[in-house]
């Protein structure tokens, strides 16, 4: 199975991974609109992408009342048809991966295995990998760095 | 796409009014420098004093600004200069512009003088005029912080403590070192009481054909990404510049006394201060280097001009220099062609220590430092230095004599220009002075460029010998054309066909940039028109406010010592080969021999709305 791991050390923060997110999704370019949220701040001098885990035992899913949410493949589908827009999910996600703007709900999906976040980043910041136990390891320690924080 | 607004903001009035520009102006002009210079060109009255609040400020994104277009980060901010008192325009990078456009506008046109301290807060779609009372006297960084800090993740484009004290060269700045450096537009700000535009905004840029949009990104992102360029200035940045003309003996030093400097300023030692190269919004290339002493850069100019032209060795002190000039809000460019000047017209005896209040000489890391802080502060010298080129009449008529500066802009590029003569008229002819990122064409300097590539780009007949005075200017017709277009589109010059390669966005990408984007087809030959244009309006505002071809000329230096160094030994400008390649210029600019735009064009151009 591909997922999306982040190099943030990579990472030049110039968000053409969420423009071409919105651009591919909504037709618009919009670094707010997108799937990826790339966290900067120049003077405290940090650039991270933030990019939907597909959560094994995901937040979003198990939360919504509407059960929109769905493993398929080993990627967590919101399914637009079931989905009431109550925003639980962006609220509940510890990785504010689900976000929401303009009245939508927005998800990674992984673009039918074609993510076009990793297409134009000119950096490999974002890379789309099959999962090794290597990699697995590095991106457990990101989320738990991640949850570390929330608890703050 | 077409659904951004221009702000109106009149400040003595505290008034907003905000409208759309018509789609006629745009297909006219695009947006960014092209539109702006059309609007100072409709809104200024010839004469006017820069600091008065008669004088109009503009900051104008370009037609691509904040897509996917790669490196469509850009703006342009656009007044009459304080420094030069013709047409003063800067174009910048960083996050400001993208925001902006997200925000709703395309433009902010700022009117008046604002009674005190004041900024703009721009927000989908709406514009507040709010107190700036506790942002005042801020440095840049300090400023951009706290807005941060009270109005959540906003960009902001402000002036430092040199704009507020009307430095006749104080920049505009956006995160921590893009500048809209050069002609003084942040001592306009100043003027105005205006210390930052601040933008935060939700609103997608609506593109008309967006699969088309993806198709050609990522065709021109594989194109550009291949190219040995791209990959150089992702690495190093624009320092790689400074070796290249080291090498020829073209790097200004000590005011041009020398040619030649110190290896050790190479990109190679300065890659080792770099922590991270980061990019601009949309940006493939990313040549900021953020550095290991708390800021961001050297550039090329900062390595040259506050390292050879000011006699300064380390390189840890040149990035030292440049930072301190990013914070206080000077422009680099100016900072260091002013101060070489200082020390060379001290060391002959034309400036003494009775005007001055201490020695200076080349060489002074903690001089330079003093002295930078001094002009933002207008403390001392430092209020003296802080008037630029208008100091000629205070420091006598032969002060000029040793001058690096034309139409009263410092020359910003660290080359010397006397080697390679399209250089030398692209500087003598650029419209808001000796400037080197409005028509300098840069492939003159890469020796090995294939003849039929060179005469592709260019034309036919342009020889490969750098120091032909031959159809040189033709090599600076199409630079200043493409160049200009560039411009209007938002799109950063580092990715434009002719500056720093012979490939990247050429007019065939940008009518496919421009459909995909909005729905307009345009022919090649109509993009072309666009720069024409441009150019021609802004030497229509600068023949209003008195420039001729009297004005179209070079620091005497270049013309009457020959060089002392290296390749680039006895080489030197020829005032009459000079005068018949200005000839040639102008002619194929349509301009009259004295350098005027032919009335029938300004009738044309005054016509368009």
């Amino acid at each position: 199975m591909k997922y999306l791991y982040v190099y943030p050390e990579k990472c030049t923060g110039c968000r053409e991974c969420s423009i071409a997110c919105s651009l591919s999704k909504f037709g618009e370019c919009n670094p707010k609109k997108g799937a990826v949220t790339i966290v900067r701040d120049e003077f405290n001098r940090y650039e991270f992408p933030i990019v939907c885990f597909q959560c094994e035992d995901p937040v979003c899913l198990k939360f919504c009342h509407q059960n929109a949410y769905q493993i398929k493949d080993g990627i967590v589908i919101r399914d637009e048809d079931r989905c009431v827009g109550c925003r639980l999910c962006a609220v509940l996600c510890p990785y504010n991966a689900v976000t929401t703007i303009d009245n939508e709900i927005i998800k990674c999906d992984l673009c039918d295995g074609d993510p076009k976040c990793v297409k134009y980043c000119s950096t490999e910041a974002i890379q789309y990998l099959e999962e090794t136990l290597e990699l697995e390891k590095r991106r457990k320690k990101m989320a738990e760095k991640f949850l570390e924080i929330n608890k703050k | 796409m077409l659904n951004r607004k221009l702000g109106i903001i009149n400040l003595s009035k505290k008034k907003v009014i905000i409208k759309k520009t018509p789609d006629s102006l745009k297909k006219l002009f695009l947006g960014g420098r092209g539109l702006n210079s059309y609007y100072l060109y409709k809104m200024i009255k010839t004469g006017i004093d820069p600091f008065s609040p008669d004088n109009v400020l503009i900051f104008g994104t370009g037609f691509l600004t904040g897509t996917l277009v790669p490196n469509s980060s850009r703006f342009n901010v656009s007044a009459k200069s304080p420094e030069t008192g013709i047409l003063g325009d800067a174009n910048c990078g960083g996050y400001f512009a993208a925001e902006l456009r997200y925000a709703g506008f395309d433009r902010v046109i700022i009117l008046g003088k604002a009674k005190k301290p004041t900024y703009l807060y721009i927000t989908d779609g709406i514009i507040e005029i709010k107190d700036a009372k506790d942002y005042w006297g801020m440095d840049t960084t300090e400023v951009q912080q706290t807005l941060k800090k009270d109005l959540g993740q906003v960009e902001a484009a402000v002036c430092g403590v040199a704009g507020e004290n009307l430095v006749r060269f104080a920049c505009v700045r956006t995160g921590v070192k893009n500048a809209a450096g050069r002609c003084g537009l942040g001592a306009v700000m100043g003027s105005k009481h205006l210390k930052a535009v601040v933008a935060r905004g939700t609103q997608g840029i609506n593109i008309a054909h967006p699969e088309k949009m993806l198709e050609i990104v990522e065709e021109l992102k594989e194109y550009i990404m291949n190219s040995k360029v791209s990959s150089i200035l992702g690495s190093v940045g624009t320092p790689f510049l400074y070796e290249v003309s080291n090498t020829l003996g073209a790097i200004r030093t000590k005011n041009s006394q020398l040619n030649a400097w110190s290896e050790s300023l190479n990109a190679d030692v300065v890659e080792t201060f770099v922590d991270k190269m980061i990019g601009c919004s949309s940006c493939i290339i990313h040549c900021r280097h953020r550095n290991k002493l708390g800021g961001e850069g050297p550039e090329y100019t900062a390595v040259g001009l506050l390292g050879a032209n000011l006699g300064i060795i380390d390189p840890a002190h040149v990035i030292e220099l440049n930072n301190i000039c990013n914070e206080l809000g000077l422009d680099i460019s100016s900072s260091g062609t002013i101060l070489g000047w200082a020390f060379e017209l001290y060391e002959k005896g034309i400036i003494n220590k009775k005007m001055v209040g201490e020695e200076l000489r080349f060489g002074d890391f903690e001089l330079v430092k003093r002295l930078l802080y001094k002009i933002s502060r207008r403390e001392d010298f430092g209020n003296i230095l802080a008037e630029s080129t208008k100091n000629v009449e205070r420091f006598s008529k032969k002060s000029e004599d040793y001058l690096i500066a034309i139409k009263g802009l410092p020359q910003s590029d660290p080359h010397d220009c006397r080697y390679i003569k399209a250089f030398a008229l692209g500087i003598a002819t650029s419209s808001r002075g000796a400037d080197h990122l409005r028509s300098r064409p840069t492939l003159e300097i890469f020796l090995r460029l294939p003849q039929e590539v060179r005469e592709r780009i260019y034309g036919k007949g342009v020889p490969n010998d750098p120091t032909s005075y031959e159809t040189k200017e033709k090599t600076v017709y199409f630079s200043d054309n493409i160049f200009a277009t560039i411009d209007c589109l938002g799109i950063c010059k580092f990715i434009c066909h002719g500056f720093n390669s012979p490939h990247f966005v050429d007019y065939t990408w940008m009518k496919k940039l421009i459909y995909c984007a909005s729905d307009w087809h345009f022919k090649e030959k109509d993009i072309q028109e666009i720069g024409k244009r441009v150019i021609d309006i802004e030497r229509m505002f600068n023949n209003r406010e008195g420039i001729s071809r009297k004005d179209d000329t070079l620091p005497k230096r270049y013309f009457d010592r020959p060089m002392p160094l290296k390749v680039a030994k006895g080489h030197h400008i020829d005032r009459k080969e000079f005068n018949n390649l200005l000839s040639r210029y102008y002619k194929l600019r349509g301009w009259d021999e004295d350098g005027q735009v032919r009335k029938e064009r300004v009738k044309e151009l005054e016509a368009l709305k």
